[in-house]
């Protein structure tokens, strides 16, 4: 199994030269079995990239499937789904697995962002047949020769992450998520911090000791790490973690290699430098290797034996 | 006058080394008065820069006060809205004039942009600052202190955009952008609105061979962005809402030659240059 990222980047794309070397699309990862098949992982406006390679690549003249996995659905990690080329080509099927998260339909959620004052092309207007899937934490489901864990996160509106078996190796994408510790986020606005009750507290606790548990013995982890501890201070209530929470995470599941994932806008080339520094030696002390994800970086879980495309 | 572009492209924005001298943010221009006022037109990925200028000075205190005309709400013209850091500063006070629109009001479309399935900020009314959404007829004159605005609605594939004319200094600047005139050219009421203004900003998208496979999609090609520069007789024409697929290199070529091919000074429009009218 391997991979390769498209986006990178958390909350919106930020073009210009502070960016060249990480890349400033939003998120979006390309996940490949050892025979090719492709499963996407969020939909940010990376997929534009992908989505251009994709439908360059073989198709079978009965056309193609794509499956999308989504961790949510705040627009850095959809607003490519329009510019997703495979979409506009006949006899393909999209299918589309995200967490409900308390919508009545992913269809009408997902569509929305196509709604004719948004985008001058409706999703129900495409050649290319969609079909939405809601995936539920905790419950496993095949596609292809991935076998997907959902596993629930600690975002506003709810987020989930996935585990990813395949070929006799793992991946997760642990994005968005808030560390477990000082709020629980829920489906409204919050200005500030707001103190967990008691039961928030319980189910930050078995929230978390069920991501440590999906993560165990993982090879590689991507994790949301939009903020520094510094800017964490300062916006704990806005639904992202830190290098340091993820490599506690990931230190104590077992995982083999972090990969720091979802940069702040605000983080140029130099400074995503010095944290791949640091976290490179922390993560030495700590037993778990440390990469900083770039936009094009390829990735391999496990040995891959004879890669190759299957449309 | 000044005309600054925060923002330049169409569709989505481009991240990567070959969009660098041109820009990779969707659509956000800045007019500033010689009084000091300013106008903002459109909300793209641009006006993520522009809150970084703002800022730096009154709208940091919560002391801002900015006007800012929407041609539409198509995404690449309103991704910046929730990123755009004044709007977090109580005191400043914002407000977005767009036109009237059928089936829902603007503010509904703003509201939804930022519901809770796809924005943290679950709502307009999470903004500090005070945001204010007007909806005015196009057509009409819209109100901004230090400018004279006149507006006309433009064509845009299915739907509509407003076109407008922002006057001060004794200079005109008129932005269209997001246009595909009918195959005969742009219509009267267009040209009476851009009628001898110093510089026309207009919507280019598509070079002339991409444009005949995409008719109909509501975009001009350069050409068509020519044309009307010479039938309003616009004394410059700058090209803009650049095509997601027009690397620096090749948007030089497209430049090159179209201004070979025109009889009114043009050029690209460039993220983060200041023209003065
Ligand atoms: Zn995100
Ligand atoms: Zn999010
Ligand atoms: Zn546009």
């Amino acid at each position: 199994m391997y991979l390769t990222f498209w986006g990178v980047r958390g909350s919106y794309p930020v073009p210009g030269a502070a960016t060249v070397r990480y890349g400033g699309h939003t998120s979006c990862v390309e996940l490949r079995s050892d025979r090719g098949k492709c499963l996407v992982i969020d939909a940010g406006t990376g997929l534009r990239g992908l989505g251009k390679k994709l439908a360059q690549e073989f198709r079978k003249p009965d056309g193609a499937t794509y499956n999308l996995i989504l961790s949510h659905v705040h627009w850095d990690h959809i607003q490519g789904l329009p510019f997703f080329e495979p979409a506009y080509i006949g006899d393909t099927k999209i299918v589309v697995h995200a967490p409900r998260a308390a919508a009545k339909e992913l269809r009408q959620v997902i569509g929305g962002i196509t709604r004719h004052e948004f985008f001058p092309v409706d999703l129900d207007a495409v050649p290319a047949d969609f079909e939405f899937h809601e995936v539920v934490p905790g419950s496993a489901f095949e596609i292809d020769e991935f076998t997907v864990l959902p596993i629930g996160l600690n975002h506003p509106f709810g987020a989930v992450g996935y585990r990813v078996d395949a070929d006799g190796s793992s991946m997760a994408y642990v994005s968005d998520t808030a560390p477990f510790d000082r709020m629980l986020h829920k489906q409204h606005f919050t200005a500030g911090i707001e103190e967990p009750s008691d039961e928030d507290r319980e189910i930050l606790k078995t929230m978390r000791a069920n991501l440590v548990e999906s993560l165990r013995e993982v090879d590689t982890v991507i994790y949301d790490t939009h903020f520094t501890s510094e800017e964490y201070e300062q916006f704990p209530h806005w639904g992202h973690s830190t290098p340091e929470h993820a490599l506690q995470i990931c230190q104590e599941a077992g995982v083999r290699q972090l990969v720091l994932y979802h940069h702040a806008p605000a983080h140029d080339d130099d400074m995503m430098d010095r944290i791949a520094e640091k976290f490179g030696l922390l993560g030495k002390e700590a037993n778990v290797v440390v990469c900083v994800a770039k936009e094009k970086m390829t990735l391999t879980m496990g040995e891959v034996t004879n890669p190759g495309i299957v449309a | 006058m000044k005309v600054r572009f925060w923002g330049v492209r169409g569709s989505c924005a481009t991240p990567g080394g070959r969009y660098l001298r041109y820009g990779g943010n969707t659509t956000a221009i800045e007019v500033r008065a010689a009084s000091g006022h300013r106008i903002l037109i459109d909300l793209g990925t641009g006006v993520t820069e522009l809150a970084k200028e703002l800022m730096a000075a009154e709208f940091g205190q919560g002391r801002g006060e900015l006007p800012v005309l929407l041609t539409h709400t198509h995404v690449d013209h309103i991704q910046g809205l929730p990123f755009f850091t004044p709007l977090f500063i109580r005191g400043n006070s914002i407000r977005i004039m767009g036109r009237e629109l059928e089936g829902a009001s603007l503010k509904e479309v703003l509201q939804d942009q930022l519901n809770g399935h796809y924005s943290p900020l679950y709502g307009l009314e999470n903004l500090a600052a005070g945001l204010e959404v007007q909806t005015l007829r196009a057509g009409s004159s819209w109100p901004a202190e230090g400018f004279e605005v006149k507006t006309q609605l433009a064509p845009h594939g299915s739907t509509s955009v407003v076109a407008c004319r922002i006057t001060a200094d004794g200079k005109s600047v008129v932005i269209m952008t997001d246009v595909e005139h009918a195959p005969e050219g742009i219509s009267s009421e267009l040209t009476e609105l851009a009628r001898d203004c110093d510089l026309l900003v207009h919507d280019a998208m598509f070079s002339d061979s991409e444009y005949t496979l995409r008719a109909g999609w509501g975009h001009s090609s350069i050409s068509s962005a020519i044309a009307a520069a010479h039938a309003v007789g616009a004394k410059r024409l700058a090209l803009f809402h650049h095509s997601p697929d027009s690397s620096d290199d090749r948007l030089d070529m497209l430049v090159q030659d179209a201004a070979e091919a025109s009889s009114v000074p043009l050029f690209a429009a460039q993220e983060g240059h200041d023209v003065t009218v």
